[in-house]
């Protein structure tokens, strides 16, 4: 049973068709070629495919598309404005908070759904915010010190 | 992963629900936040042909203050929302905690309290991909007849991992459960059906719709430790939930419930804590209740990390600590569960 939906994705409305068991994931990146989002573990462990649904830092493997009709989507290609990198994506360049790259897109949305909440977070509440996305390079401090640098900035 | 193919629902009602999971039976899963669902769609271990989205219910999504001074949670509130309300904070700190506990932050935005309460029993055995499951065949849960857990068992030994329902159980809280005939309300104890391969008592066609809590006592206190390798998004090894209501004289116990989860098939109540009540708080009772978790806690090896000896000592020691915590908690400043 193929269904239609409209997903609203970073201010743009996208019609598509998708199955019942295709998950957001899968329908950003197979069907939208949003491949900022990226896969990692695939069972809601890593944080990779991090994005932003009505403000909230969900995990888009763990979501299925048809849920998430007329919600809003923030993924990590709508977050930099007009030719210009958001802050916390400025921060992770400017605080060599990126190594491999894989999970920068997960942890820069939560950072931010974080940031939303708590716009002066002590380090303990960076460390809750972000304990679901996972560095394999295990970069956290350049994490940490970038998503602190953004919120004094903001 | 590919899921298997399957059809989707949104009912507009609890009513409309009920008739559709009635009707098309054990075929149709009812899905909430499904953080817990979705795996078992992709490792294939439940194969539904229909899903029936209660997100798209409006009306189980509030948190409402009772007469008595209690709390009526919708099924549907995300643990996040728990975490952040400003009635659960201060009328019940311990849930707000429990709820910060379980996952990670996106994990706890899409999970739901009802959902959390009705999650499946996790094994090492049962909760991996078709290829690893292929080794040992299948295990009881899986309709095989044997468990691979605890060899030559007739029972499935899956352990009920979810962190809520020992601080809910503790709280004395119901539920409220709603079918095709209309709504029952029962402890939030008797959800639990104490059996690994499926663990949660409700009926087909029947949905957890509310969470009731009654209003703290004064002179009380609910602590709820968990123990797990990461902090950050592990299942607990062991989660120890505690109540305590003292009397007015701040040294003599009113009340004790403790339960414990992650060490059996179900959350369970130790009931032995019930006969400490009217007793003078010593470092005997502490050690009696702290005895009476030991003996009731079975963990077994079916979960990455620690032992199952170590788990099960561990019992003791958590419900020393939370007893500890709770006394200062309730002897501090009136206290709130």
């Amino acid at each position: 049973m193929k269904i239609p939906i409209t997903l609203k994705i970073n201010g743009e409305v996208h019609d598509v068709v998708v199955e019942p068991n295709q998950t957001l994931l899968d329908v950003l990146r197979e069907e939208l070629a949003l491949t900022g989002s990226k896969k990692g573990c695939d069972s809601g462990v890593c944080g990779a495919c991090t994005v932003i649904v009505d403000g909230k830092p969900v995990l888009g493997c763990m979501t299925l598309a048809v849920r998430c009709q007329d919600r809003e989507i923030l993924t990590i290609e709508g977050l930099s404005q007009n030719g210009r990198l958001h802050p916390l994506q400025q921060a992770a360049i400017d605080h060599n908070a990126v190594q491999c790259g894989f999970c920068t897109p997960g942890w820069i949305l939560s950072a931010k759904a974080l940031l939303e909440n708590t716009p002066r977070p002590t380090r303990e509440d960076i460390r809750q915010g972000i304990a679901g996305n996972i560095c394999r390079c295990t970069g956290y401090k350049k994490i940490e010190e970038a998503i602190m640098a953004a919120a004094d900035k903001k | 992963m590919k899921l298997p193919n399957f059809d989707y629902a949104t009912p507009g009602s609890v009513s409309e629900c009920c008739e559709l999971l009635k009707e098309h039976g054990s075929t149709a899963i009812p899905v909430a936040g499904g953080t817990d669902l979705m795996m078992a769609l992709k490792n294939w271990l439940k194969t539904p042909t229909l899903l029936v989205d209660l997100c798209s219910i409006p009306a189980l999504n509030g948190i409402t203050e009772r007469k008595d001074g209690g709390l009526n949670i919708g099924a549907l509130v995300t643990l996040y929302h728990l975490t952040e309300h400003d009635l659960v904070q201060k009328k019940y700190p311990v849930l707000a905690k429990a709820a910060r506990d379980v996952g990670s932050r996106q994990l706890q935005s899409m999970g739901t309290i009802g959902g959390n309460l009705c999650q499946d029993t996790c094994c090492l055995y049962y909760n991996r991909p078709p290829m690893l499951r292929q080794a040992l065949g299948p295990c009881l849960k899986l309709g095989g007849d044997t468990c691979h857990a605890v060899r030559g068992s007739n029972n499935c030994w899956a352990t009920y991992c979810g962190d809520l329902a020992p601080v809910l159980m503790v709280l004395n809280a119901a539920v409220r459960i709603s079918d095709a005939a209309g709504d029952t309300v029962i402890p939030v104890q008797q959800l639990f059906s104490g059996d690994g391969s499926r663990p949660c008592a409700l009926e087909t066609g029947q949905v957890v719709t509310e969470i009731q809590l009654p209003a703290p006592t004064a002179y009380s206190a609910a602590v709820y430790l968990k123990m797990r390798i990461r902090k950050s998004i592990d299942y607990p090894l062991l989660g120890v939930a505690l109540h305590l209501a003292l009397l007015s004289d701040k040294k003599t116990v009113g009340n004790i419930a403790l339960a414990l989860t992650a060490v059996e098939k179900a959350p369970i109540m130790i009931t032995a804590a019930e006969g400490l009540n009217g007793k003078i708080i010593t470092d005997d009772l502490i050690d009696e209740l702290a005895e009476a978790a030991y003996k009731k806690a079975h963990p077994i090896n079916n979960t990455y990390g620690y032992t199952p000896g170590y788990r099960k000592n561990m019992a003791r020691t958590y419900v020393k600590a939370a007893m500890h915590q709770s006394i200062d908690l309730a002897t501090g400043d009136g206290g709130a569960a």
